[in-house]
């Protein structure tokens, strides 16, 4: 058995086979998706919760901290994109750029008082700032448009320079959410890989001693908590584009539980590629399963509990076994693993 | 003044159902360590097996049911009121045979654990009861309003607000009167030393599990009238609970009942002046208060900080 703290920290440079793999995978999704019976928008929809998922993984497998209202962040996003075309102007990255700010901002100020907590604790009150997100977004109907959120939301052009590509087209669209993708995912493999990254995972595995070494604990976690509130951001701002809508649905408890259990049944506190492998399963278990069942969610949860008992180390960690050499003398391998 | 006084009232009713919710919530999370997120969908099954017991309008064209829907409603909300949650502690002690792998691990995987129970039941609800939003009927005696001193009160509310008080003072008797509780207590403080003692603590850990998953059944059952019964009503219900518990301290028993009445006036008194943020006000005395004593208003170090 893998323990929790496996995740490898490599360093150098992020050109590794998986990421080849991943790139590959998502620069080709759209050729793929339809003849396999799948729909063009899909791709779109799993891109942007990869993005999410792995944002979320910074802090919750790296840094080892329990966020149970993240989708506060990705609903600030998309509020905060929403917004931005309809009272500000039409543009892409000044919409992007604003669903950025507001949830790093938003973040940070969470953060605030999230950051000197610890365990269980800081797991209740991440439910509550949660809670109070998706409560206000109800409630200032004059700025979100309460339950019914914001509707029409403009999916702006691309240009870059004299170049302009019109993304209204979902395939456009899609490559664009990639690109962006791609960036964030590099981003994050550096971060995490750095110096940074070690030191939220010495905080996870101990945050006294950690302090100890002389690490200012407090400080790195309030970064790690903005770091993923701002992916989140990203993520809400492609989203409200997606849907071309924003509505404090995807801010309530529901939501922000799913995004933990798809980072923790793919994997997320193990391994790098856990959350994607995460977001794929959630996706085929919702259209294939939902296919089949109205039910989905009652044989999905059933397997998130089955996973929580016994394989909380997730695909990811399932794979890990299986592809390791297997050693002729059980024991040997016991002693290796330690 | 005087415009105050029924908000008060109405807020304090509030607050002693609160603490029946809560009540159970805390006493798992002493004992068991254990942030049970189903606690809300364990409220809400005593709820639907409620109404089962008191019985459909379809239920009427079978014979027997014919005979059952043709007794007095008081003597089918009676048995509901029995029913509800003692099924519901069943089901609690179901979950707590699940959560028996996760014990010694981070509290983290008893939380992931019953989140994911909460969706299992929930979705269960939904297939069995459909999603629509149903209502518990009551009995005609504790129906309607009353006047008091010059106020209207609902009945029903008055009703719920000292059962919930009699409930309340029973766990007490229990928990401090009784050998039981102490080794309840005793759990709470130190679990391998009431092990130690040579008491069954799996057998502690399953009773008191479907006890606090019976309390709220029993919650369930008496709010549900005021709230109204929907699939998703767990969800609106364990979240009250656990910022009670939090704000009070977890695992504190007291805690849990004085930050209950508090929650219980917040909610009453905001909505009285801006009824659209009554709910808010939970979470602003939550931040307020945590904001100065991080462990809860009477709460004691715990592992679950860890």
């Amino acid at each position: 058995m893998i323990t929790l703290s496996d995740i490898p920290a490599r360093g150098g440079s992020p050109l590794t086979p998986a990421m080849g793999l991943f790139a590959a995978l998502v620069v080709t999704a759209p050729f793929w998706l339809q003849p396999v019976g799948l729909y063009q928008y899909l791709g779109i929809e799993v891109a942007i919760w990869i993005l999410f998922a792995m944002g979320f993984n910074l802090l919750f497998g790296y840094a080892g901290l329990h966020s149970f209202g993240h989708g506060a962040y990705l609903g600030v996003g998309a509020y905060a994109f929403g917004l931005f075309q309809k009272q500000v102007e039409v543009s892409l990255w000044g919409g992007l750029g604003a669903a950025v700010l507001a949830a790093t901002a938003a973040g940070a100020v969470v953060g605030l008082f999230l950051s000197h907590r610890r365990g269980i604790y800081y797991a209740l009150m991440t439910i509550a700032f949660g809670q109070v997100f998706w409560f206000s977004a109800i409630k200032l109907r004059w700025i979100t448009g309460g339950e019914d959120g914001l509707l029409g939301i403009p999916r702006p052009d691309l240009v870059l320079g004299g170049w302009r590509v019109d993304l209204d087209d979902n395939r456009a669209f899609y490559f664009f959410v990639a690109t962006i993708l791609m960036a964030a995912v590099v981003l994050m493999w550096l971060l995490v890989n750095g110096p940074f990254g070690r030191v939220l995972q010495a905080i996870r595995q101990n945050e006294m001693r950690a302090r100890f070494i002389g690490y200012d604990v407090w400080r790195y976690k309030w970064a790690a908590f903005t770091l993923s509130a701002a992916f989140a951001g990203l993520a809400g701002g492609l989203f409200a584009m997606a849907q071309q809508s924003a509505y404090p649905d995807v801010m309530a408890l529901h939501q922000s539980g799913l995004i933990v259990m798809m980072v923790l049944v793919g994997g997320g506190l193990v391994s790098f590629w856990g959350p994607v492998l995460g977001v794929l399963l959630y996706f085929v278990a919702r259209d294939v399963l939902g296919g089949l069942t109205e039910a989905w969610l009652l044989w999905y949860g059933l397997m998130f509990m089955v996973m929580v008992v016994l394989r909380p180390e997730g695909l990811a960690g399932l794979i890990h076994i299986l592809s390791r050499p297997r050693a002729a003398d059980p024991a040997a391998a016991r002693a290796k693993e330690v | 003044m005087f415009d105050l006084l029924p908000h008060i009232i109405n807020g304090l009713t509030l607050g002693l159902l609160f603490a029946l919710i809560a009540l159970g919530f805390t006493l798992i999370v002493g004992v068991m360590e254990v942030i049970n997120l189903a606690h809300g969908s364990l409220f809400a099954l005593g709820a639907y097996f409620a109404l089962a017991t008191i019985g459909a309008d379809w239920f009427a064209e079978t014979p027997f049911g014919a005979w059952w829907l043709g007794l007095p409603l008081t003597a089918r909300y009676v048995l509901a009121l029995a029913v509800g949650p003692v099924l519901a502690g069943v089901a609690g002690m179901l979950l707590e045979l699940c959560l028996r792998p996760t014990y010694g691990k981070p509290a983290l995987y008893g939380l992931l654990l019953t989140f994911g129970a909460a969706l299992v039941v929930e979705e269960i609800i939904r297939l069995v009861w459909g999603t629509g939003e149903q209502n518990l009927p009551v009995p005609q005696s504790i129906n309607g309003a009353v006047l008091l001193g010059g106020m209207i009160f609902s009945k029903y509310k008055l009703f719920a607000a000292a059962f919930s008080a009699l409930a309340i003072l029973v766990v007490w008797l229990f928990l401090e009167r009784t050998p039981y509780g102490a080794i309840i207590k005793a759990g709470a403080h130190d679990s391998e030393m009431v092990r130690a003692l040579g008491y069954d603590l799996s057998r502690l850990r399953l009773l008191v599990f479907g006890f606090g998953a019976a309390l709220a059944g029993l919650a369930g059952v008496i709010m549900v009238p005021i709230w109204g019964l929907r699939p998703h009503v767990g969800i609106d219900v364990v979240i009250p609970a656990f910022l009670i518990i939090v704000i009070g301290g977890v695992g504190s028993f007291w805690g849990a009942v004085i930050a209950a009445l508090m929650v219980g006036l917040a909610v009453g008194i905001t909505g009285a002046y801006a009824s659209a943020w009554a709910t808010m006000s939970m979470y602003i005395l939550l931040i307020a208060v945590v904001g100065f004593r991080s462990r809860g208003l009477l709460g004691r170090k715990s592992a679950l900080e860890t």
